[in-house]
């Protein structure tokens, strides 16, 4: 490890000093986090990206809401409603929605497990510092804590309209965010390196 | 403690994804040696990436904002929706706290990113030393916020999939709703380019 850290958002110098556990390390010119010391642990990441898996599975298992109108019900999923998007031809609207909702995240969660589980064993996975690399570039693109707030305007607009049911994947998909936001926040890709750095040791 | 030191100036690199301080000469193609990413000086041609997509996304937010981006049809009435009118609508409806919201993450965060991104560019560009720590921390307000414009789209997503009840009432997408999607994008993928070390490269102490 340097003893010299240079912020990576002002590019100031700074020389590595003993901090005390549980402190947010900034840079002392524009205040950016450097790194912090109250590191989670390995299997805290494992077991946020399992459960975050589970619900991922569930959340598309099931409808998210239903609307009844005059005795017609109406359900959706949430890929049914990148779909309808898309069957209106708006492909790439439906692709953003499909890409921000689902697959990102899903690539957030496969990704984390493949490159965690084997540094848990002190293993390197094939390829797993472009993969990390491509997770860490990717992330402002998992959307779920704003979808689950764009869902809550679309019901509270339709129940003007019509009764709204909602269904098993709308508070799954809730679980999903926060469970999502809680492996984000153990991983930032500054701990990652960290870990790999006491694992390969 | 005389003024500060930059990593540029001595020859050090801090490697932008993991954050390991790199030893390169200066004008080097280097590669970070614990993750393997690229790591520049400063990030090549970032101020012209930014600059083309903010003002790919200024232009698009006329439309966004102008042309309808949802049209419902019922057996009472047919209306189009500009982002704009569904906040007012759920104003009508009484949901103060949502229309705020929309207001918020649809009108005032997409404006706000333009005008910032924009005058962060202007001041990186003509290298001016003032204000560093508060562009610094504007700059990060923006990267921060900028995701929360998707909220429109996905509530258009939803309203499309479920209201599809013939006869009674049926929603469509506007295309308003591809150039708002647009101008999330751009601007997200402008905070993304945008190396925010250049604001301060003329600030060299304090």
């Amino acid at each position: 490890m340097s003893s010299l850290i240079v912020c990576h958002a002002c590019d100031l110098v700074h020389r590595r000093d003993v901090i005390p556990e549980k402190a947010r390390v900034r840079c002392v010119r524009c205040r950016a986090e450097l790194y912090r010391t109250n590191s989670a642990s390995i299997d805290t990441a494992v077991a946020l990206g399992v459960t975050a898996a589970v619900l991922l599975v569930l959340s598309n298992v099931y409808p998210l809401v239903a609307l009844q109108l005059n005795g017609n019900v109406r359900a959706t999923t949430l890929v049914g409603a990148a779909i309808g998007l898309y069957e209106q031809g708006y492909a790439l609207v439906g692709a953003l929605v499909l890409l921000t909702t689902l697959l990102v995240p899903l690539f957030q969660i496969a990704g984390l497990l493949y490159v965690l589980v084997p540094l848990r064993a002190k293993w390197r996975a094939p390829g797993r510092n472009e993969l990390f690399r491509a997770l860490t570039y990717l992330r402002p693109w998992a959307m779920s804590e704003v979808f689950m707030l764009g869902a809550l305007v679309a019901l509270v607009k339709l129940s003007a309209l019509a009764e709204v049911i909602p269904g098993v994947s709308l508070y799954s998909y809730g679980a999903l965010m926060l469970s999502l936001a809680a492996l984000t926040s153990v991983t930032p890709s500054e701990q990652f390196w960290r870990w790999v750095d006491g694992e390969e040791k | 403690m005389s003024a500060f030191v930059m990593g540029r100036t001595v020859g050090l690199l801090v490697c932008t994804h993991c954050h390991e301080t790199v030893r390169a000469a200066p004008g080097t193609r280097a590669r970070c040696p614990r993750c393997g990413a690229r790591v520049h000086e400063r990030r090549p041609h970032s101020l012209a990436e930014t600059a083309a997509l903010i003002s790919s996304a200024a232009l698009l937010y006329v439309p966004a904002n102008l042309l309808p981006v949802m049209h419902m049809h019922t057996f009472l009435s047919d209306e189009d929706d500009t982002i704009m009118s569904g906040v007012l609508s759920l104003i009508q409806q009484g949901s103060w706290p949502l229309a705020l919201l929309v207001f918020v993450a649809s009108i005032v965060v997409p404006l706000l990113k333009l005008v910032a991104m924009g005058w962060l560019l202007i001041s990186a560009a003509r290298r001016s030393p003032g204000h560093a720590l508060q562009k610094a921390r504007l700059f990060r307000l923006v990267d921060f916020v900028g995701r929360w414009s998707m909220l429109d789209v996905f509530a258009i997503a939803l309203l499309v999939a479920l209201v599809q009840i013939r006869a009674l009432a049926t929603i469509h997408v506007g295309r308003g709703a591809l150039a708002f999607g647009a101008v999330v994008v751009l601007t997200m993928l402008a905070a993304q380019s945008f190396d925010e070390r250049l604001l301060w490269d003329s600030h060299s102490d304090g």
